[in-house]
């Protein structure tokens, strides 16, 4: 159970009792072991959820995490059941796509392009009150959120320019390795250009 | 009654600026919430448009007179 520590800052605006269950660092812990348990390589938080990790919190009913998982030689297929297995035998509940823990449907996500691998390769550990937590940096999520160009990832990648928090650098270099520069010159154009 | 926009706009930017630079832990609780409240509405939503869906065509008829 997670109590919030500043009155104002956070129980006004969700007041939902005095005591929160935080369950997606639950989530967290569980993938971790998963991970220290050798079921998959390495993993990171994206989506939505993996976004909050440096902006304010939006509203998501899932949460989506990358995994690199151990391949068999000649394996071409990769296989999510081992995940799955593991997951359930500690009470995660199968629905459809999803894995539902915690009270979260949970989707793990192969890497699906060049830029996905890339950015569970250079995925960032960030504390999460004591538990380590591995999240797509800043910069991958917005490109991420570039290149698969629905509208809510566009807002979002309108909240990362807001917010400040890309590396300009950093951002551009990834754009240009995976071929995302024209796009973001349409992206310019078409949200920033009034933007106070 | 008037409304300043501009003022309005940067009080909401501000706010979420405020929750942006909160401790993960305290943002990923409120995600929480905000699931919990995501859901409600959806239910909400979905028992509207069934309620919609159901509403039966009113009727016309015109009962006769009995004089």
């Amino acid at each position: 159970m997670y109590q919030h520590r500043d009155p104002v800052a956070a129980s006004s605006l969700f007041s939902v009792g005095k005591k929160i269950d935080v369950s997606v660092d639950q989530i967290i812990s569980l993938i971790n072991r998963m991970e220290a348990d050798g079921i998959v390589e390495h993993y990171a938080i994206g989506g939505a959820v993996g976004a909050t990790f440096y902006l304010e919190p939006v509203a998501t009913l899932d949460v989506d995490i990358f995994v690199a998982v151990p391949q068999k030689p000649g394996q071409v297929l990769l296989d999510l059941r081992p995940i799955h297995d593991y997951l359930t035998a500690r009470g995660g509940v199968v629905e459809g796509e999803y894995i539902v823990l915690a009270g979260w449907p949970v989707q793990f996500l192969p890497p699906t392009s060049p830029l996905v691998e890339e950015a569970l390769a250079d995925a960032v550990t960030v504390d999460v009150d004591g538990t380590p937590a591995r999240v797509f940096a800043a910069e991958h999520l917005a490109a991420v959120a570039l290149q698969t160009g629905r509208a809510k990832d566009k807002a979002r990648l309108l909240q990362f320019v807001e917010a400040g928090v890309l590396k300009a650098e950093h951002f551009q270099a990834i754009l240009a390795r995976h071929g995302l520069v024209d796009r973001w010159r349409e992206f310019e154009r078409t949200f920033l250009r009034t933007m106070p | 009654m008037s409304f300043d926009l501009q003022r309005i706009i940067e009080s909401k930017r501000e706010m979420r600026r405020r929750l942006a630079g909160r401790p993960v832990a305290e943002k990923l609780a409120m995600l929480d919430a905000l699931r919990d409240r995501a859901r409600t509405i959806l239910k909400a939503a979905t028992r509207l448009e069934t309620a919609l869906l159901r509403e039966s065509q009113p009727e016309y008829r015109v009962n006769p007179r009995k004089d």
